[in-house]
């Protein structure tokens, strides 16, 4: 039936003109100048994540409500997904392409839920096959050092990561309050790395409980230490009583500390910081607090949904002002003298640059100033061969500091200072390490691990490189199909009132229940990556797409190359090239 | 959003046909067969689809296809309906598959007469709006001011698109319903539903024509989801020619997207479209009227 | 039973007996009776029929050819406008090869309009691919009606069964009406080796090339000259089983005729009359009557014609620019024979006027003394 039909005598021929055949003979392929082809695209989504979450991927898992395996895809880049899902600035959502759509998908909420559904389940600890011989030291058990540790005890090796106050965690630990990341969330996630076998030890600095020179006995040695030392207003009075920087403040409430901050506070800074500072300060019994910055409401680095909560809390906040002096009488803090500013271009070392207004004086009354304008590692114990410049240790892209055995992540080498950063260059140098150990490093190896522009890399891509193209072209907005999209808002994370947070520090964003995970997931373009809608199997005119095992296989003897699965594809997962004869 | 489709996987059309690339009329026949099954035989008059099914001696369809004279689509399955029932089949469905030409024009006695008997078989005109298959010469579906072979830039046609549905409800048959092959479920459910009912039942699929359209193929289904979601091609059924039922009540879209795209409108002046604009909006008003009696 | 009935109820009955399934028509004058007395039978159950009341002529044939195409039997008839209007698909229905049987009564062609008998109507569709057959007499027409279904089922070609309007159709004869046993022994119900089936399904009618056109018509033309045969066989297979045969001709008194009288129709039973006249007067007239007139049956007009000096072809009909029909067909047959009989033609009759005994005797005096033909056709009931 497949084969053309010959007539070769009169009896051949039917008396009546009937078919004998089909047309499968006729290789309707060879009309074609355009053909398409499926290709995997990377959705912005991924790009942006610094932390190299596959996000559309896990968005699959969870619309087939499979949530274990999305908690299981996130780790195998990232081990703190209730971290990120709590504190994470999400970068992926500001360049979800749905937002030009309608809204944005509410990534963060759903990463945590992920991540929160794991919670309630049972710890288990597991085991890498591969057991190697090098043994790596971490210095600094904060997100970029742990997350280090994490990827490096998966691949085998013996890690051992010391730490210098007595609970692991970092600036997770002490930097940022209850009410945002609940210590139970971090003691988790970190207990799950822990459970790989790796080993942390707490309370031992180095440089002082230990030297740096025990390290030597250790293949690789990872510089993780963090961004733990505040700033200087260098301005008069800051040395007064009740002037603290924030970071101590904050570090204070962490271990319960009582802080005697009267009733009025002025807080000093525009960042997250400045804002975890404000906040707490509101818990911890303060009745008026003003919040005090440099930059304007726009150019302020604290996110705006960190910016809206502040303020709901009562707290206001007057930005484009500069601190003058600090008055005290009889030592203790009395009032804060400002001017406001404009920030013109920065200094040539990258801090900012304040232009005073003339004339425009004010101040504010005060009984304690908190200052968070900004943190610098502490790098004093390092040995001399580490090259460090403007405050950071110079490193590459990937953590190596191309000085025998050192590597550097983190806030040690990143001035913008974010969590999830500090994740993606804590993953980055284990790969660095694990590539060092391993005999050679090459630039190559790094393009094709990276997912689009932005310097995030994939593990995944690393250990199961794709077919195809390494790094595919990111999806933009104009370049998906929309119109069999509904149109849907994006589910709003409902927070507790006012009333529930004050004097405690109750965890504000309530999480999502899981049909709201689901319809949120449902909302995902999956931007570049085929997920089975069908469409293209549906409007071919000549039964050339094949569906096969949930997805689909063009059959070129038969395509016209007519584009319209190009056109009808909704997320850009296929391409239209040029026939080559 | 939708997802998955749940179509049926079998295929009734295989690949291999003539039509040209990008094609619409071969996609509602790619469905209407999927919803009518192997059970059903096919009567064609002359159009694009008598090229479509295949020449001698091939057949692109897994079901019978007789190919018949142009008028005679309405009459043909007429004649075979009544001839399986003498044979005591009553199960297989009858499906005329015409063109435009061979439903608004020529073929329009023949529909006429079949209906008003309330002949049992399913009858669909696909419409690519001109006598596609002899060159794009314009027939009665032809929109107004759209060019044609017959009705050049100077002369375009004058005349508004004779509205088939309101002929048909006027013969008070069981079901009519219009349908688009850019929204395949609608069209499925559609065949489905007539496929259970007795008597005459009559769709009118809007088919897209990237050769005659003048509009790049892979814009096809595109530009059948716009007609629909500019309003210029209505989903809706009617029952007994009284109870109208609209299946989709888009947002508001001007007509230019969807004329924008294809050659055949290239010519327009603003004015123009403003014209088609109010006469389709007209129209719709006058539906939606139709729909909440 | 025999009974007397009129021409077109002859035909009913015969349709009826023939267990036709599928029955499309469109009301025509001379031809309403016969669709009329169908629905009658339709409606009581005498005959388990479908009867399509189509809205024209054109959609009564592609009825046919739909329900034919199914493996129905189907029937229709028609006259004049309706035949011509069905034009299209009569050729439609041979290069289909569905073995469709039709009445015509013939009746002539507007413009102006006039439904008296003319032969014209069946004779413009001569080229269609059906075979025709010209009935003389009310049972002739319900005997041929039946044999023409085994003939087209056989040969896969339709059938044209021809009555003159009015002098058949519209007069009551007697008419023995065969049993339903024996008519049923006689024609078995219709098995198609090509049909629409799901079970099998194909395409019909898809667009041909001219590498394999040729051999399609070839087929057909094969067909045709099968026919030949096949009507001589179950005619005779009629005769045994009824009595009664027509074969594809008749040949009336032509032994060492002078000439030869060629008549088709009604106007044959008049010529009986008036060669029975001249036989009395002692005078050597023949007549052959033709009853089958696709195919041609020219082998056997050639021998019943074989030394006969003079032909008088009295033709119904006139093809415009040339003359009458049968004429043609029957010069054609004759040309290559060394020894022929001059062949005389004459127009008459035309839109219903009678042919009076006097006319045929006309065409015989006229034709027995001119030596040669003229040209033209001679029109001899022309108002002078």
């Amino acid at each position: 039936m497949k084969e053309k039909v010959t007539f070769k005598r009169l009896q051949d021929i039917p008396p009546v003109a009937i078919s004998l055949g089909t047309l499968l003979w006729n290789k309707t392929g060879t009309w074609r100048y355009l053909k398409p082809k499926y290709v995997v695209k990377t959705p912005p989504c991924n790009e942006a994540c610094p932390a190299g979450n596959d996000i559309e991927g896990f968005m699959v898992l969870v619309k087939e409500g499979k949530l274990h395996e999305a908690w299981e895809l996130i780790r195998e880049e990232n081990p703190f997904p209730g971290v990120c899902g709590r504190v994470c600035f999400h970068p992926c959502e500001s360049s979800c392409n749905r937002r030009d759509y309608d809204e944005a998908l509410s990534i963060h909420a759903v990463e945590r839920h992920i991540a929160d559904a794991h919670l309630k389940s049972k710890r288990e600890k597991r085991h890498t096959k591969i057991k190697r011989k090098e043994r790596v030291a971490i210095i600094g058990s904060g997100p970029s050092g742990l997350t280090c540790a994490y990827h490096l005890a998966r691949m085998g090796y013996g890690v051992t990561v010391f730490e210098s106050q007595s609970s692991p965690g970092g600036i997770l630990r002490v930097g940022i309050p209850e009410y945002r990341l609940p210590k139970a969330v971090l003691d988790r996630e970190i207990a799950d790395i822990e459970s790989w076998g790796v080993e942390i030890k707490t309370n031992t600095r180095v440089g002082k409980d230990i030297p740096f020179d025990d390290l030597h006995k250790y293949q690789a040695i990872f510089i993780a230490v963090g961004a733990h030392q505040s700033r200087r207003l260098h301005i008069e009075g800051e040395h007064a009583e009740r002037v603290l920087s924030g970071l101590e403040f904050l570090k204070h409430v962490h271990m319960g500390k009582k802080v005697s901050l009267g009733d009025r506070v002025v807080v000093i800074g525009g960042g997250n910081v400045a804002v975890d500072v404000a906040r707490s300060a509101w818990r911890v019994g303060a009745r008026k607090i003003q919040m005090v910055c440099l930059e304007s409401r726009e150019e302020m680095p604290a996110s705006s949904e960190e910016i809206a909560e502040t303020e709901a809390e009562g707290i206001e906040i007057l930005p484009s002002a500069m601190p003058l002096r600090i008055t005290s009488d009889g030592g203790r803090v009395k009032k804060v003298e400002f001017i406001k500013a404009k920030l013109g271009e920065p200094k040539p070392d990258g801090s900012l640059n304040p232009i005073s207004i003339p004339g425009t004086e004010f101040s504010l009354e005060a009984d304690s100033v908190i200052t968070a304008i900004g943190e610098v590692p502490d790098l004093s114990f390092l040995p001399r061969e580490v090259p460090i410049n403007k405050g950071l240790i110079e490193a590459d892209e990937m953590g190596f500091v191309h000085v025998k055995g050192f590597f550097a992540g983190g806030d040690t080498v990143n001035p913008v200072h974010t969590v999830t950063g500090a994740i993606g260059s804590g993953k980055k140098t284990a790969l660095a390490i694990h590539e060092y150990l391993r005999g050679g490093w090459s630039r190559e190896k790094f393009r094709t691990i990276q997912v689009g522009g932005k310097g995030t890399i994939s593990l995944k891509k690393y250990f199961h490189p794709p077919e195809g193209e390494a790094n595919p072209p990111v999806v933009h907005f104009q370049d998906l199909h929309t119109d069999t999209f509904d149109h849907q808002p994006r589910i709003s994370i409902p927070r507790i009132s006012i009333d529930e947070r004050r004097g405690g520090f109750k965890e504000v964003n309530s999480g999502m229940k899981g049909e709201e995970a689901l319809e949120e997931a449902r909302r995902c373009f999956h931007c570049g990556v085929c997920n089975g809608c069908d469409n293209c199997w549906v409007y071919c005119p000549d039964m050339a797409v094949k569906r096969k095992q949930g997805r689909y296989e063009i059959d070129y003897d038969y395509c016209k190359g007519c584009g319209i699965c190009f056109e009808e594809c909704p997320r850009s997962a296929i391409l239209l090239e040029e026939e080559g004869r | 959003m939708k997802m998955e489709r749940s179509f049926p996987e079998e295929e009734y059309f295989m690949s291999g046909h003539l039509a040209c690339s990008g094609c619409g009329a071969t996609l509602g026949m790619r469905y209407a067969l999927k919803a009518l099954g192997e059970e059903t035989i096919v009567v064609i008059p002359a159009s694009c689809w008598s090229i479509i099914a295949g020449f001698f001696p091939y057949s692109s369809l897994k079901v019978p296809v007789y190919h018949v004279a142009f008028e005679t689509a309405a009459s043909s399955a007429t004649g075979v309906k009544a001839g399986l029932e003498m044979k005591g089949d009553s199960t297989t469905t009858v499906l005329a598959w015409a063109g435009d030409g061979g439903t608004f024009d020529i073929g329009l006695q023949a529909l006429s007469g079949a209906a008003e008997r309330n002949e049992d078989f399913i009858y669909v005109c696909y419409d690519n709006e001109a006598y596609m298959n002899t060159g794009v010469q314009r027939s009665s579906a032809t929109p107004f001011l759209t060019w044609t072979t017959t009705t050049p830039v100077h002369q375009t046609k004058e005349e508004a698109k004779k509205n088939i549905m309101e002929i048909m409800a006027a013969h008070r048959i069981p079901y009519a319903a219009t349908a688009s092959v850019a929204y395949p479920e609608d069209l499925f459910n559609k065949m489905k539903k007539a496929k259970e009912i007795k008597g005459l039942k009559f769709i009118h699929i809007l088919s897209t024509c990237p050769t005659g359209w003048r509009l790049p193929t892979q814009l096809s289904i595109k530009a059948a989801r716009l007609a629909v979601l500019t309003r210029i091609f209505p989903l809706y059924e009617i029952e007994y020619g009284e109870k109208y039922t609209m299946n989709i009540k888009p947002e508001f879209h001007p007509v230019e997207e969807y004329l924008k795209l294809q050659g055949r409108f290239s010519h327009l002046t603003d004015s123009e479209m403003g014209v088609i604009q109010e006469n389709v909006e007209r129209i719709w008003e006058k539906l939606l009227k139709k729909a909440e009696a | 039973m025999r009974t007397v009935i009129e021409g077109s109820h002859a035909v009913s009955y015969g349709v009826m007996l023939c267990r036709v399934q599928v029955i499309a028509a469109y009301p025509i004058t001379p031809q309403t009776h016969i669709v009329e007395k169908l629905s009658e039978f339709c409606a009581s159950g005498e005959l388990q029929a479908k009867f399509l009341k189509v809205e024209s002529e054109h959609s009564a044939m592609a009825s046919c050819i739909g329900a034919s195409a199914v493996g129905a039997r189907a029937f229709t008839a028609s006259s004049s406008q309706g035949i011509a209007l069905m034009h299209e698909l009569l050729h439609w229905t041979s290069g289909a090869r569905l073995p469709i049987v039709m009445v015509n009564v013939n009746r002539a062609l507007a413009a102006p309009w006039n439904i008296g008998c003319d032969q014209i109507d069946s004779l413009s569709q001569r080229d269609t691919g059906w075979l025709q057959f010209y009935c003389e007499s009310s049972q002739e027409a319900l005997d041929t009606v039946i044999q023409a279904f085994k003939i087209s089922e056989r040969v896969s070609l339709p059938s044209m069964v021809v009555l003159d309007a009015f002098y058949l159709s519209h007069t009551y004869e007697p008419v023995d009406i065969p049993d339903r046993e024996r008519v049923d022994k006689f024609l078995p119900p219709y098995e198609p080796k090509y049909k629409l089936d799901p079970k099998d399904p194909r395409s019909f009618g898809g667009l041909t090339g001219p590498d394999t056109f040729t051999e399609l018509r070839y087929q057909m033309q094969q067909s045709m000259e099968q026919a030949q045969s096949v009507i001589v066989e179950v005619d005779e297979e009629y005769r045994k089983i009824f009595g009664r045969g027509y074969g594809r001709m008749e040949a009336y008194r032509c032994e060492d005729a002078e000439l030869v009288l060629v008549t088709t129709g009604t106007v044959t039973s008049t010529s009986r009359e008036v060669v029975d006249q001249y036989r009395d007067e002692g005078k050597a007239i023949g007549l052959l009557k033709i009853k089958a007139f696709r195919p041609f049956p020219s082998e056997e007009i050639r021998r019943n014609l074989k030394g006969i000096p003079k032909v008088a072809v009295i033709d119904r009909n006139i093809s415009f620019g040339s003359g009458g029909i049968f004429a043609e067909e029957l010069r054609s047959a004759l040309c290559n024979e060394k020894e022929r009989p001059l062949v005389f033609s004459y127009v008459a009759g035309l839109g219903g006027r009678d042919i009076t005994q006097e006319t045929i005797s006309n065409v015989i005096e006229y034709t027995l003394e001119e030596d040669q033909p003229k040209e033209a056709s001679l029109w001899p009931d022309l108002r002078r």
